[in-house]
């Protein structure tokens, strides 16, 4: 990493971040601090610890979420996404609506590919909006359900005033440790997730077992801005939301805060989607969601079951007003930015990218269950943008928003070649051996498209077969497809 | 060792010395009984005795609860608390005071007290007792058990309307008689009013106790 452009591009998602541990954290140990139950060291300490090992440990789920919303493809339209969301975040905060970093990157990503002329798979979108209403509704059934089932603990189970104090501070600070975590891993991807398709940084192999991915690494860089974020800022906010919180018990803010964590743990871990899928039910999607929406909720949650008297029903309609314009000025602002990005500072925003229908293209969708029949007009067409292409397939046949995404994803044109050099630069743990013997067999070998990779890999080894329908299979599907993600990074051929 | 003792070193401490707290604070009820009661049977000697070593607990008690105070504001323990908890113990402080004032008003004045009184008097001084040392569980179930607190106040309310009731009946029977002078009449009325005063104050430091109880526990 020489390139001082790629440092000062970082920097957009060091912001966001940092604006992310300014403002996120109070919702995590904002009542603890606030109501002097937990110091403030004590507090930031935990926070950017769990952040960070949240970010690197359970963050990428999420971010492929937002990948499919929108991949950002230079730095520079990264740089301004995330700075976009940032300035969102930071001015809302200042005018006192707890917004979040999900609902401006999301805005910021819909800015980058309206400006770019990018497909926005609608169907993600949805997603992820449904995500917003579903979290603090979510978040309030559990804390409601925490908060009848804690209340009847204590008053059940025999404790002096000084020792439920004391647990109840061990227990806020567990629950912080967990909501801090679970905020890495659930909102790591707004801020670094733009940053993954570029990731600038190579895999480092720790030993024989341990490996650091590059979006691991890019992971860490935006756990240690949220952790800086912790430290400088979020104090102020922290007694702000503490004191606003004046009538939450220490025992209703612990129900809070596990609530708001339990909630982006659910949308956030690989290995509860994978354990539900075992059990055969159905997974609960990863998405990036809003930790202040989470919390919001919690505390709402907690107010019905009191009665509902003291809820702030004007305030809270504010605060939901804050969260439908938060999208909206991070979407404006990141067209605004990356305009001057491109035409006064000539900075490249997004990378220009060829698609073009073939044949084989066509085979690939008639597989995804697009009708080709009539497309073979388009065949041989050249097109300068994935909202380019998909309108001119849409004006012929007619394709949902998932087959809108495929269909980007089949005639987007990525050189790849396979050579001896870049063969042995492999991580050989991160392969199996089978799927190892596959990729060498196909060494010498040029594709024009990525996808002809990842088919001549499923016709070498079965372990590289993409399996389709079924939870299972979803899961493992995915692990094939970050590993193929992998490899089309690494074997693109040079721009020359 | 149990793992949660490491961890709340501080808080058992706290608690350790509350409990001592509250053992003095019963120590002096009895001794205040024992004082007065000596008193009534004429052994002043005894009196004084009981005095002395009533006055010494109360040191014990004041710095003991000083030690408390000290340790709720400079070992910032229950931040959330601490505040309640110095309110409440700046009340109890009261309770061994009113003892302390009672028996030197008594050491003071000498009064001369009508045989015809002692019977009821010792009645009064038995609930007197008793609604401290019921203050003192409710005070132990804040530390120990907020579930039982409320039963342990209610005896105190009891215990503090029948010591109203005998002081009512006393002074009914020093203000009719038209054997005691003005001078004797207020005498008595306040004494009389010194130790219902423990008791009044008993039962507003045990509202305190279960405002605590209910503020801490919901």
């Amino acid at each position: 990493m020489t390139d001082p452009a790629i440092i000062i591009f970082l920097t957009g998602g060091l912001f966001l971040g940092w604006s992310l541990g300014a403002n996120d954290a109070a919702n995590v140990f904002g009542t603890a601090v606030g109501s002097r139950m937990v110091r403030f060291t004590t507090a930031a300490l935990i926070c950017g610890i769990f952040v960070i090992l949240g970010a690197i440990i359970s963050g990428t789920g999420t971010s492929l979420t937002l990948g499919k919303l929108g991949a950002v493809n230079a730095l520079g339209g990264s740089f301004m996404a995330a700075l976009a969301a940032g300035l969102t975040v930071y001015w809302m905060t200042k005018f006192g609506l707890p917004v979040s970093t999900s609902q401006a990157i999301i805005g910021s990503i819909i800015g980058w590919n309206l400006f770019s002329d990018s497909y926005t798979d609608l169907s993600s979108l949805l997603k992820i909006l449904s995500t917003w209403v579903v979290c603090p509704l979510l978040s309030a059934l559990i804390a409601a359900l925490l908060f009848t089932l804690a209340k009847s603990f204590v008053r059940k189970v025999s404790i002096g005033l000084i020792r439920l104090d004391g647990y109840t501070r061990l227990a806020l600070i567990l629950a912080g440790a967990f909501g801090a975590y679970s905020l890495g891993a659930n909102n790591i991807a707004n801020v670094m997730g733009v940053f993954v398709p570029v990731a600038p940084f190579t895999d480092i192999q720790v030993g024989s077992i341990f490996r650091i991915s590059s979006i691991q690494q890019l992971f860490l860089l935006g756990g240690l801005a949220i952790a800086v974020g912790v430290f400088t800022y979020s104090k102020r906010v922290m007694m702000t939301v503490g004191s606003e919180l004046i009538t939450l018990t220490p025992l209703a803010a612990w129900v809070a805060v596990m609530a708001h964590s339990i909630v982006l743990f659910l949308f956030a871990s690989e290995r509860l989607e994978q354990f539900l899928a075992n059990l055969s039910l159905p997974t609960i999607p990863l998405v990036p969601v809003s930790s202040s929406q989470a919390v919001v909720g919690a505390v709402i949650g907690i107010g019905i079951v009191q009665g509902g008297r003291e809820l702030q029903w004007q305030r809270i309609y504010s605060i939901v007003r804050g969260w439908v314009i938060t999208p909206i000025i991070s979407l404006l602002i990141c067209i605004v930015g990356l305009y001057f990005l491109q035409n006064v500072f000539q900075q490249t925003v997004k990378r220009e990218s060829q698609y073009q229908l073939s044949s084989g293209v066509l085979e690939q969708f008639r597989k995804a269950g697009i009708n080709t029949d009539e497309l073979d007009t388009l065949t041989g067409s050249v097109f300068f943008s994935s909202a380019e292409v998909v309108r001119a397939v849409k004006a012929v046949v007619p394709l949902s928003s998932q087959q809108g995404l495929k269909v980007v994803e089949y005639s987007l044109q990525n050189s790849l070649v396979i050579n001896a050099e870049k063969l042995s630069a492999i991580d050989k743990h991160f392969l199996s051996t089978q799927q190892l013997e596959a990729l060498k067999q196909l060494e010498g070998e040029k594709y024009k498209y990525s996808w002809q990779l990842g088919n001549a890999l499923a016709q070498k080894s079965k372990e590289w077969e993409l399996r389709g329908d079924g939870l299972k299979n979803k899961l493992k599907d995915r692990e094939i497809k970050r590993k193929l993600a992998y490899l089309y990074r690494l074997f693109k051929e040079e721009e020359k | 060792m149990n793992p949660l003792s490491l961890l709340f070193k501080k808080q058992y401490a706290v608690e350790e010395k509350v409990q001592r707290l509250l053992r003095f604070l019963e120590d002096m009820a009895h001794l205040y009984q024992a004082a007065y009661e000596a008193y009534l049977e004429g052994s002043i000697e005894e009196f004084s005795q009981r005095n002395q070593e009533l006055g010494e607990i109360e040191k014990k008690l004041d710095e003991l609860g000083h030690q408390i105070q000290m340790t709720l504001l400079h070992e910032s323990l229950m931040p959330n608390s601490r505040d309640d908890l110095l309110w409440f113990l700046t009340k109890l402080d009261k309770v061994p005071s009113s003892f302390k004032h009672s028996l030197g008003d008594i050491l003071l004045e000498k009064p001369e007290i009508p045989e015809e009184l002692h019977s009821s008097m010792k009645n009064m001084l038995i609930h007197t007792h008793l609604a401290v040392q019921a203050l003192a569980h409710a005070t132990d179930s804040l530390f120990s058990d907020l579930r039982s607190v409320r039963q342990h106040v209610e005896e105190v309310s009891r215990q503090e309307s029948e010591v109203d009731k005998i002081e009512y009946k006393l002074l009914q029977m020093v203000f009719e008689n038209k054997k005691y002078d003005l001078a004797m009449q207020y005498q008595l009325k306040g004494i009389l009013k010194q130790i219902g005063r423990v008791t009044n104050l008993a039962e507003d430091v045990a509202d305190a106790v279960l405002i605590l109880a209910t503020k801490h526990s919901t």
